[in-house]
């Protein structure tokens, strides 16, 4: 667990020192909801409330993308990565000190986006927030678990940048669907879904296991 | 020459044998059937010219390659069945492992968190002061010239106080008295009964400091003496013709 936090600890301050990261993710993110704004025809606030959470949560997935491939990307440099692989005992430590950087900096960031996106729309996701927030970081621990095993498995290869979305955004599906389903239910009634916070704890643990176990593997050359 | 008959305390020995090393990448073979031995208390100088496999031997024994064939034992230890034997390798690559964006300081309290160390706060501060990095400690690794990085992160190599300290090409971009300082902590390590390995390109310092030494040669062990070796200009002279053989 100490070498979790470590690895935590090293990631957001060379975060706040470099902000690269958040910076492209929040910059990136704004433009999504920009382009939504000017692509998406003038309807009403009903039709774009339903169309909101979906809308929203491709904001969310793209955004990861981009500060997931990040997130290995920079130990490359100075080949940090075999100081992390050198670390002795369970290499998943230093997977879930890594996960738990993703899912704080792209956390911030969707806050950020969400805001927003109810400016831009003309929502009201502010009588909704807490709940929004839970199924948000429902979903987002999802995608910090799996994405941060293909992150650090695509990062040495010839065409990461491009293997990680492909290898990524299928096995996103289940937590899309756990995710959008959910925001859309709280949007209408304003109450968590039971159904779809179930599947996203199931596949949140499924995923957070496995990419735990098979983190030893992936920090060898 | 090093007293064999030197203590060898028992927490700070731990052998290394290497049996029938081989690596490939796609067709290309980097090692072929390489055997080494690295007894407690004793220095191997792994030579040979560039592209002969050095640091891909080294890579392996640090445990961050898996070899294509051949096993590796730490004392009694299969490093696949004990993960616990990283904790007891230090490894200098020709890259630093430092993070830019945190100080000198920081990079080296970070690697002791990764050891578990206590007090890595302590630790950082006994490798500064003995590296001579003090004045420099609250820096920022980006800062850093390459032998100030160099000394760095051999600092962060011995965070942990490992019992196997592997060396690629540790010499480069230290001056006279870095070079100085690390060939004598090179031999305290030795006396202390560590197990190093050092590849390089400098015979002098081979020639020096080797109990052992091991010339690659087209992923081929071609050459092995054991101590007293041969002068740097001897060791000059069988590197050229093995390479030129190889």
């Amino acid at each position: 667990m100490r070498v979790a936090l470590a690895v935590l600890w090293k990631d957001l301050l060379t975060e706040w020192r470099s902000r690269d990261r958040l910076v492209a993710m929040a910059v990136f993110a704004l433009l999504v909801v920009v382009i939504f704004h000017f692509a998406l025809p003038e309807g009403t606030g009903r039709q774009i409330a339903s169309n909101a959470p979906g809308l929203i949560w491709v904001a969310y997935v793209f955004t990861a993308l981009i500060g997931l491939n990040r997130s290995f990307s920079q130990e490359l440099e100075n080949d940090a990565l075999s100081g992390l692989a050198l670390a002795p005992g369970e290499r998943g430590w230093v997977f879930l000190g890594k996960a738990a950087a993703n899912f704080t900096m792209i956390g911030t960031v969707q806050a950020m986006t969400a805001a927003a996106f109810g400016l831009v729309f003309d929502l009201d996701l502010g009588s909704v927030a807490l709940e929004l927030a839970a199924i948000t970081a429902l979903g987002t621990a999802g995608i910090c678990s799996v994405g941060t095993l293909i992150a650090a498995m695509a990062v040495r290869t010839r065409f990461g940048e491009v293997l990680m979305p492909i290898l990524l955004l299928p096995t996103l599906v289940p937590v899309i669907v756990g995710a959008v389903d959910g925001t859309e239910h709280l949007l209408e009634t304003a109450r968590i879904p039971f159904d779809a916070v179930q599947l996203l704890i199931v596949v949140d643990a499924t995923y957070l296991i496995t990419s735990f176990l098979c983190f030893e593997y992936v920090l060898d050359e | 020459m090093r007293d064999p008959a030197l203590s060898r305390p028992p927490d700070t020995a731990l052998s290394v044998r290497a049996r029938g090393i081989e690596k490939r990448f796609g067709s290309f073979s980097a090692l072929r059937g390489v055997d080494v031995d690295i007894p407690s208390a004793h220095l191997l100088v792994v030579l040979g010219p560039n592209g002969a496999g050095k640091s891909t031997l080294v890579r392996i024994v640090a445990g961050l390659l898996r070899p294509t064939a051949g096993t590796i034992e730490f004392g009694e230890a299969h490093p696949e069945k004990c993960r616990n034997v990283r904790g007891q390798i230090g490894f200098v690559g020709h890259a630093t492992m430092l993070y830019p964006e945190l100080t000198a300081r920081e990079n080296l309290v970070f690697a002791g968190r990764l050891h578990a160390l206590d007090n890595p706060a302590e630790r950082a501060r006994e490798l500064l002061a003995e590296e001579g990095l003090e004045a420099w400690s609250d820096r920022r690794a980006q800062t850093f010239s390459r032998g100030l990085a160099q000394r760095l992160a051999i600092a962060r190599a011995r965070v942990h106080d490992p019992r196997v300290l592997l060396h690629d090409e540790p010499f480069t971009g230290l001056d006279g008295a870095a070079a100085e300082r690390l060939a004598e902590r090179l031999e305290r390590l030795r006396e202390d009964g560590r197990s190093l390995v050092l590849v390089t390109h400098d015979f002098r310092q081979a020639s020096r400091l080797g109990d052992q030494a091991l010339l690659l040669a087209n992923g081929r062990v071609a050459y092995r003496a054991e101590a007293p070796l041969p002068s740097a200009s001897e060791l000059d002279e069988i590197s050229r013709h093995e390479a030129a053989r190889a």
